[in-house]
């Protein structure tokens, strides 16, 4: 994987489009990976009874799909500063969640990359949110 | 709840503000390779600087760093601690409580916001201090009337330096009742206001019949009806029933507001039928980014509940 | 020229703060706002003999009169339809004052349309009676179509087809209306500009329309002091003299939902009302310097300029795109920031920057500004005003 470095990108610039397949099996991998154990995401009567359709994707998820999409871009010398997110809605199983994301904004000072990120299912927006890396300065080292 | 039991439930709910949520709790385990791994292979994450410590080193770390965004996991209480409940005997223990007596029961996370002041290595020993800040007003949402919780968790190292910041929001929310078996929303379609001079055209439709008004003197169709027709001032009228062929002459796809009987995004349209009038109505059948001006379509019927026959339209080939 | 042109003005404005939750009722954001008008007018309230407001208010004229002081009235009237009464209001009250049937006549309009009933949620669930009014949403609402962003989205989708406008063309009325918020300190989003891309990365909706094509939603209260020009010519501000003053119920005309001429592209309502502003004043579009455009959702603003002549029909995203509604090009409009960038008080509150327009005092004030062309709500029954300086 190479690293981006700061002077390479400019604002505007948008990263490649990244699909992820919402299994059954992610969504509940993902959320035992990150220790959350809540029935509405595993456990599909379960989650009926409290009002949702499906099992769902949790937060805790979200926010580290968000993670590896902008890290992937920027390369592994690339440092997380900020993940800010808004979830839209829910992450079922047999969709597909298409994430996408723009550089709004770039801070010389300490070299840090602000992008929008955005991640769309059929029913609309699951996640919108800002994600701030920190990245090498000049060429790849 | 009567007026004054409601301003004490408020009142009671405002005195969490500022509350600590739980004391200082360190996680179960330090950072460590294994739980990394589980998290990076089901996230689908490749970076190498997580597992291989040479590629950590060739970027200028000194050796394998954690995910930033595993931060909260290394703070989760786990499976015995979701299934023995949630009232400890902390803040946010009582807090959960008292929504529960609300009947706010479930539970979304809604925001997060991280601040990270560093990346974590293997061995480091995290934990986390949260205050509740505010709980709001109960709002309606998609989910059910529903409180957000905020509150701000402070990630700390096992030198009690702040490693990260977390601006965290939970809906608590009163679930909506859904029907056994299917995901078709139990809530009613807003009720047409029927009056008497509108009365035949939903008596009709309640029979699958879509029909268009007609002057009877002059014969010009006109829709939406009326008492009168505006061409030649006839009050004599009958109808024309319609062939159920037309053209989408303009469309919306709505997101929001949501109501609880329309699953966003959903499509109204404004149809042409061959007759020459236009219409409000629902596309079924295709997708809201396939929808076209222009576009034929064909009359179908709808019956969203045991009182209401709605025409709505399918895309056809012309 | 008519009768009715020049013979009235605009004396005196005031305004409560506009916020999200005003923490007062709407009888006494009223209230602050006609004292605040009445003031400015350089009068007492006792000098108020004649009160309009809008079908739509919740606070007759008699709590305020009885309220403020003002003791006896003897001209009270309301005008109909939602923010297209804004501009009506101040047509009454001319009419009252050019007649003589009043002297001191206020304007005013106050909600708590944030904290309170929110428009932008619709009418869904809203009771239903048996007449006519009602009666009309029975088209559309079963159908989920009962928000005034969604009613909108129609006219707006038809008009990006037969003119070949994209959302970008939307979405730069809002940039333009919150650039001259960002100056405005009374306008809730002031510092707060916004670029395309913001818009572009904003949420639907209701497709073709995103979150930043629709206005805010917001309390507040504005005012307004209409008295004869003679008289306005003794008290402390300028006079905003008006020129003309026009309603317009256009032909087939519904609420919101006039989907049933034969083209839906225009604004014939609006045309009806341009029309009349232009031969009650003798003016054309080219004397007009700077312009308030009614602008509850960015898409309705386009067919504004096209009905007031301000260009041809398909062409006012050519015109938005070549910097005209900014200072400094042809027709500044929205100085204030507009219902997207100051607040959405109905309209009321364009009209009072029309007011400080011509008085020279707006934040983002043009050179040399004689004549302002105001508008009001679109997609209802409408009414507009030519303001302008005094001689």
């Amino acid at each position: 994987m190479r690293s981006r470095a700061y002077d390479e990108v400019t604002v505007g610039e948008t990263l490649p489009e990244l699909p992820v397949p919402l299994t059954r099996t992610l969504i509940v991998a993902t959320a035992i990976a990150s220790r959350d154990y809540q029935d509405v995401h595993h456990d599909p009567g379960l989650a009926a009874e409290r009002g949702s359709p499906d099992v769902f994707m949790n937060i805790l998820t979200t926010n580290g799909l968000i993670d590896r999409y902008v890290t992937e871009w920027a390369g592994p010398a690339a440092e997380v500063k900020a993940i800010k997110i808004r979830l839209g809605a829910p992450n079922y199983p047999g969709d597909t969640m298409v994430l996408t994301g723009t550089v709004t904004a770039k801070h010389d000072e300490d070299r840090r990359v602000e992008i929008a990120v955005r991640g769309a299912n059929r029913l609309g927006a699951h996640v919108t949110g800002t994600v701030a890396v920190r990245l090498p300065g000049g060429a790849e080292s | 709840m009567a007026q004054t039991e409601q301003d004490g439930y408020e009142k009671r709910l405002g005195e969490f503000a500022g509350r600590e949520a739980a004391p200082p709790r360190p996680g179960p385990d330090p950072v460590n390779v294994p739980m990394i791994r589980h998290w990076v292979e089901a996230m689908g994450d490749r970076n190498p600087v997580y597992l291989d410590e040479e590629a950590a080193r060739r970027t200028g770390r000194a050796g394998i760093v954690a995910p930033a965004s595993m931060m909260q996991a290394w703070t989760m209480r786990g499976y015995a601690a979701a299934t023995a409940g949630q009232d400890d005997g902390s803040g946010l223990g009582e807090l959960i409580a008292l929504l529960a007596e609300g009947g706010y029961t479930s539970v979304v996370a809604t925001d997060s916001e991280f601040a990270f002041h560093r990346e974590l290595t293997v061995g480091d020993h995290v934990g986390v201090r949260e205050i509740i800040e505010s709980i709001s007003p109960e709002k309606k949402t998609a989910l059910g009337a529903g409180r957000f919780v905020t509150t701000e968790r402070t990630y700390l190292d096992q030198h009690g330096e702040t490693v990260a910041v977390q601006r965290w929001r939970m809906l608590w929310f009163r679930p909506a009742r859904t029907p056994p078996g299917g995901r078709e929303p139990a809530a009613l379609r807003p009720r047409p206001a029927v009056n008497r001079d509108n009365a035949f055209w939903f008596e009709a439709a309640r029979e699958h019949r879509l029909v268009i008004q007609r002057c009877d003197a002059c014969g010009a169709l006109r829709h939406p009806p009326g008492p009168c027709c505006p061409r030649c001032g006839s009050y004599g009228w009958d109808t024309a029933e319609a062939s159920g062929r037309g053209r989408v002459y303009s469309y919306v796809v709505s997101h929001h507001p949501r109501h609880p009987a329309f699953e966003p995004p959903y499509v109204v349209a404004l149809v042409e039928l061959e007759e020459g009038t236009r219409l409000v109505t629902n596309l079924v059948g295709v997708a809201p980014e396939e929808v076209e001006i222009d576009m034929p379509v064909a009359l179908e019927w709808l019956d969203p509940d045991p009182e209401l026959s709605l025409p709505v339209f399918r895309p056809v080939t012309a | 020229m008519s009768g009715l042109s020049g013979r009235a003005a605009i004396a005196g404005i005031g305004a409560t703060e506009f916020s999200k939750d005003s923490g007062r009722s709407e009888l006494r954001l009223a209230c602050e706002a006609v004292l605040a008008a009445v003031a400015d007018a350089g009068l007492r309230p006792s000098d108020v003999d004649g009160m309009v407001t809008f079908t739509a208010d919740s606070s007759s004229e008699i709590h305020i009169a009885r309220s403020t002081g003002m003791g006896e009235l003897r001209f009270f009237s309301r005008v109909p339809h939602g923010g297209g009464a804004a501009c009506g209001t101040v047509q009454q009250a001319a009419m009252a004052v050019a007649t003589g049937v009043a002297e001191v006549v206020v304007c005013y309009r106050a909600f708590n349309e944030r904290s309170g009933q929110r428009f932008g949620l619709g009418r869904a669930d809203a009771p239903s009676g048996a007449g006519a009014d009602d009666a009309a949403f029975a088209w559309v609402s079963p159908f989920g179509l009962f928000t005034p962003a969604q009613w909108v989205a129609m006219f707006a989708r038809r008009y990006m087809h037969e003119y070949k406008a994209t959302g970008e063309d939307f979405g730069r009325v809002a940039v333009v209306d919150r650039k001259h918020a960002a100056t405005n300190p009374a306008a809730w989003f002031y510092g707060r500009p916004i670029t395309l891309a913001d818009h572009q990365a904003s949420r639907w909706i209701a497709e073709p329309l995103r979150l930043l094509d629709c206005c805010q939603e917001s309390d507040g209260g504005q005012a307004l002091v209409v008295v004869s020009a003679e008289r306005a010519r003794d008290l402390p501000h300028p006079p905003a003299l008006i020129l003309a003053a026009g309603q317009g119920s256009g032909d087939d005309q519904h609420m919101m939902t006039s989907y049933y001429r034969p083209e839906i592209t225009g604004i014939p309502e609006m045309g009806l009302v341009g029309r009349q502003l232009y031969g009650q004043s003798g003016l054309g579009p080219a004397d007009v310097d700077a312009a308030v455009l009614y602008d509850h959702f960015t898409p309705l603003v386009l067919p504004q300029l096209e009905e007031l002549g301000f260009c041809g029909r398909g062409e006012a995203r050519d015109f938005i795109a070549d910097g005209h509604l900014e200072v400094g090009g042809r027709l500044p409009v929205n100085t204030h920031g507009g219902q997207l960038g100051e607040a959405y008080i109905h309209g009321m509150n364009g009209i009072a920057e029309g007011v400080r327009l011509v008085r020279g005092t707006s934040v983002n004030q043009p050179p040399s500004v004689r004549h302002v062309l105001v508008t009001a709500g679109t997609g209802v029954p409408t009414s507009g005003l030519m303001l302008g300086t005094d001689r």
